[in-house]
């Protein structure tokens, strides 16, 4: 028979310890309010509670699972909270941001978050910001060749640090 | 050679990747790139990473939301409640063995309040000096209407009647009610007690015919390796009648 997910509460107690924070960091971004994402993270634990025996740790970890039922949990929360004027057949609502584009854009965020400042600062100044290397590499004080270098192992982190977190693709 | 040809190029994957080499290193690398799989594989990799990084927003980079330290203790209570509201409608049905515990239950039912918990904190407590392959812990948390307890039992056959109680600084001992130990059941046993946890000394449990117990904490700071320390002396009492 294959083991509950989450059968006691000790291991309530850990999955919440080891995958909170980053469940509630994207229900953070999706929701934007700190109330329903922490509702959103409770719900997310009662169902994964709930549906214990239907979780198979062969076929995905249970971060991903629990990330699965979060979405859920924030689309039926987004659903109960809407009150949008009606949006004519094919037409989309410009200020939604499609829930699966935000779980990659929350999981691009949280990996810069995690890759050394030095790469971060790197990624942001010649990507975010657009500037020349040139300028970048006169006020680090560095020849144009080591900021280009740096851009290169900042990616190579930001990379390793997506695939630690469960990115496929 | 290859090697030095990547080592040379290799840095520049990355401004390759990002779209922000000049025009004349561009070709340079592409060139190289032809004829070696290396580092097509690796500019690959390092386009696909590229392509998400229009998705975030910078201003996001530096600090996530802190997750609330109340959430915790919230999630772990609504999923104690689900547990008893699903143990309700399962021992519910049992009849005869089970009424005790039936009883047990039909008290939560209406004495419990929702949330529980109080200024003091839960305590976990394992039993120590069980005989080997047995395992006692019992979590108690502080309710108004007094204690509730967790009760977690391995090692014992399967139907063994087991009885728990608590001890008052008084001396005065409260049963807790009872349950029996079935094998494969993954549930905890969750009793009642009136008795305040802040006024509890002792708990213990009646397997079968044996009788374990341990010393409650009083002080609220004691750490773990104390309580573990105090609750090494925990005996096996064997009692002539209950």
């Amino acid at each position: 028979m294959p083991p509950r997910a989450l059968t006691r509460e000790r291991d309530v107690r850990e999955a919440y310890a080891a995958h909170a924070s980053e469940l509630y960091g994207f229900a953070m971004r999706s929701l934007g309010d700190s109330g329903l994402a922490e509702e959103a993270v409770q719900e997310t634990f009662v169902r994964a509670w709930r549906a214990g025996d239907r979780f198979d740790p062969q076929i995905g970890s249970l971060r991903t699972w629990l990330f699965a039922i979060l979405r859920n949990v924030v689309i039926d929360l987004g659903r109960a909270r809407a009150i949008r004027p009606a949006v004519a057949d094919g037409g989309v609502e410009p200020s939604v941001e499609p829930l699966d584009e935000a779980l990659l854009a929350w999981q691009v965020e949280e990996a810069m978050r995690r890759i050394g400042d030095d790469h971060r600062r790197i990624l942001i100044e010649t990507y975010y910001r657009g500037r020349p290397y040139a300028e970048v590499a006169r006020e680090l004080g560095v020849p144009e060749g080591t900021v280009k270098s740096r851009v290169y192992y900042g990616l190579r982190a930001l990379r390793v640090a997506l695939e630690e977190m469960g990115y496929e693709g | 050679m290859r090697a030095e040809r990547c080592r040379e190029w290799r840095p520049l994957l990355g401004a390759h990747a990002l779209g922000q080499l000049s025009p004349d290193e561009q070709a340079g690398l592409e060139a190289h790139i032809e004829g070696c799989p290396d580092c097509r594989e690796e500019l690959d990799a390092l386009a696909s990473v590229a392509r998400l990084l229009p998705l975030a927003d910078p201003e996001r980079f530096e600090t996530a939301p802190a997750l609330p330290p109340a959430l915790a203790g919230r999630v772990v209570g609504r999923i104690a409640a689900e547990r008893r509201t699903a143990q309700r409608r399962r021992w519910g049905f049992r009849i005869g063995l089970g009424g005790a515990v039936a009883a047990a239950t039909a008290t939560l039912a209406i004495v419990l309040l929702p949330g529980g918990g109080g200024p003091q904190p839960s305590q976990r407590i394992e039993f120590a000096g069980l005989p080997p392959g047995m395992e006692i812990t019992a979590t108690l948390k502080p309710h108004a209407f007094g204690t509730e307890i967790e009760m977690y039992v391995k090692g014992v056959r399967s139907g063994t009647l087991c009885r728990v109680f608590l001890r008052a600084a008084s001396g005065s001992r409260l049963p807790a009610g009872s349950f029996r130990y079935r094998w494969g059941e993954e549930a905890d046993a969750v009793l009642t007690s009136a008795l305040d946890l802040s006024r509890t000394r002792t708990i213990g449990v009646r397997v079968g015919n044996r009788t374990f117990v341990a010393p409650v904490s009083t002080d609220q700071t004691a750490s773990s390796t104390q309580r573990d320390q105090t609750a090494a002396s925990g005996r096996k009492i064997e009692e002539a009648s209950t």
